[in-house]
């Protein structure tokens, strides 16, 4: 055996082609512990059961928004599976304690490949757990406007939250270096959620949630899925959910990629 | 950029000038490196051996190019450290201090996805980490994830991973601290055939025994600089012919005879080393001057030098500057 003297490879991989490779272990591990993905979904699935246990019979609730309230209420759930997204800054927090990130660097790679392909994990974790709580809602009677391909774009909205809070997650991942204070830095999500048309529509809001929730991009996302779950395809409310996720999905990814030269910067 | 490097005409394939480290600025920085010089040869096996903080890791770092230098330039493999760090991560391996293992992948997995990310195709992939595998004698746990796998197994897929591209150069940074002695004779086995098969090695260690064994030629590191270069024969030469060892019951014993016989006594652990260029004249004076002292020997004798004693004397007389 020769390990030394026989061809190598001369040429570096292509980044398309790192990004699928290091997805691939992200999700490999995934599937070796996939109870990883259980504690996001039980949440998700116990606060669709008990909003709507606790909202869905009342005739005023159900008339205010739009005549099925899990139509209305299932777009917050498949949202609150985007912390999943989180998962992204917590398996490079586990890279850089186990010094697997390092020898990464020290290999012809990509620094965006290694990145990008965290967040892409973080991204299908969230589209996995969305799937299931559709399934779910559907199971319990949910009724989409604009049926399985109105569900297909729901789920392309979940997968560009999902995204952006990947995104959010890898930056605070690795400026933190810590997996406690990465998972802290997911409390954000709670105010973002919640600061928004979450139970009921927009115009029966407080006033001072009003002005909030005008400026939070929450609310565009769950205005356009509804419309899909409610109206059927209504061309503006999907517009300003497009833009909403691209601005934040493009606003953490940038801020990600920025954190991750700084953090990778041989300095 | 073309996949070979340019190496210079004498075939040195790591040339090093005045590179230094410094971390932190104003009253708070470390000069972590002080401007070292040095040259390895292809096929040449170059131990950095100094103490903890001698400087030896941040050196690997900088020429692995996972640390930018402060001042200074090097060439690995005929790419420069200044603007070619692409063509210097082709075409080097580099185990580091702490291994770089993702504790939930296999170590099949981690061998075969590496190969994959410097270019092999599939079943390339999967030839080579056949072939790694058996290099370092874990087949039987390449379906184990990685977390289970003891210190010693980890060291070796750690040094298989830096194999994979078969690199030109390899880094290897205290490839055994933590070892037990079995499982480091296994990874010096490993690097002999390596050196067999003509791999360039840059070797750090703070053991002396281990740079004595592998290395071709060795550079003592310390407090960031290089105080001495030379292959383990020359440095123990030029220290002189013979040392006297005396061995004491204890260390507190053998620290009081050090400072007793004087001169460039060392105390090392329990025993007393005495270099002693003459040595007959030499042992007669120590152990008279033991006996005036009323310290008792439990063995005296003359031994040749190990590099124990280049090393303790170099930074030794470095400490005294």
């Amino acid at each position: 055996m020769n390990t030394a003297v026989q061809a190598r490879p001369t040429v570096g991989v292509p980044f398309p082609v790192q990004v699928a490779l290091l997805t691939r272990r992200f999700v490999r591990n995934l599937l070796r512990q996939p109870a990883v993905l259980l504690p996001n979904l039980g949440i998700s699935v116990f606060f669709l059961l008990v909003y709507y246990g606790s909202f869905g019979d009342s005739p005023a609730v159900v008339e205010l928004t739009g005549g099925n309230y899990l139509n209305f209420v299932l777009p917050v759930t498949v949202l609150f599976a985007s912390i999943s997204g989180g998962a992204a800054g917590l398996t490079l927090v586990e890279d850089l304690e186990s010094g697997y990130f390092r020898r990464q660097l020290a290999m012809p790679l990509s620094r965006t490949a290694i990145v990008l392909s965290a967040m892409l994990l973080g991204a299908l974790q969230v589209t996995v757990e969305a799937v299931l709580i559709i399934g779910v809602g559907l199971i319990l009677g949910a009724d989409p406007a604009t049926g399985a391909p109105g569900l297909l774009a729901v789920l392309f909205f979940s997968l560009l939250w999902g995204l952006g809070f990947a995104g959010y997650s890898v930056a605070t991942g690795l400026l933190t270096g810590n997996a406690r204070a990465a998972q802290s830095a997911t409390f954000i999500f709670f105010p973002l959620l919640f600061l928004a048309p979450v139970f009921l529509p927009f115009d029966q809001l407080a006033p001072w949630i009003q002005v909030i929730a005008r400026v939070n991009p929450t609310t565009y996302m769950l205005e356009g899925m509804r419309s899909l779950m409610i109206d059927g395809w209504v061309a503006w409310p999907l517009a300003k959910a497009m833009i909403a996720g691209s601005l934040f999905a493009g606003v953490t990814l940038t801020w990600a990629a920025r954190v991750a030269v700084r953090k990778t910067s041989r300095t | 950029m073309g996949g070979i490097g340019n190496v210079s005409a004498d075939g040195a394939m790591i040339e090093v000038e005045g590179l230094a480290k410094r971390f932190g600025d104003g009253d708070d920085a470390v000069e972590a490196v002080r401007g070292v010089d040095f040259s390895v040869g292809e096929g040449e096996i170059f131990g950095l051996l100094g103490a903890n903080g001698a400087g030896k890791s941040t050196t690997v770092l900088m020429l692995a190019t996972l640390l930018a230098p402060t001042s200074g330039s090097a060439r690995v493999a005929g790419f420069d450290l200044d603007g070619e760090g692409a063509g210097i991560r082709r075409s080097v391996g580099a185990a580091l201090q702490e291994t770089g293992l993702d504790p939930i992948q296999t170590g099949g997995d981690l061998l075969e996805l590496h190969a994959r990310l410097y270019g092999f195709d599939r079943q390339a992939a999967l030839a080579r980490r056949d072939e790694l595998l058996g290099l370092v004698g874990l087949e039987d746990a390449a379906e184990r994830r990685i977390g289970t796998y003891s210190g010693g197994m980890r060291r070796r897929l750690d040094l298989a991973a830096a194999l994979v591209n078969r690199p030109r150069v390899l880094f290897l940074d205290e490839p055994t601290t933590g070892l037990d002695p079995a499982s480091r004779r296994a990874i010096w086995d490993e690097v002999g055939q390596l050196r067999d098969e003509g791999v360039t090695v840059l070797l750090t260690t703070q053991y002396l025994e281990e740079a004595d064994q592998l290395a071709d030629r060795v550079a003592i590191m310390s407090d960031g600089r290089i105080v001495a270069t030379g292959t383990p024969d020359e440095l123990k030469s030029g220290l002189g012919a013979d040392v006297i060892q005396v061995e004491f019951g204890d260390e507190g014993t053998a620290a009081r005879a050090a400072a007793v016989i004087g001169g460039e006594a060392r105390a090392l652990g329990d025993a007393v080393r005495v270099p002693a260029a003459d040595g007959p004249a030499e042992l007669v004076r120590v152990v008279g001057s033991l006996k005036e002292a009323g310290i008792e020997a439990e063995s005296v004798s003359l031994a040749r030098p190990t590099l124990d004693d280049v090393f303790l004397g170099i930074v030794e007389r470095e400490g005294d500057r």
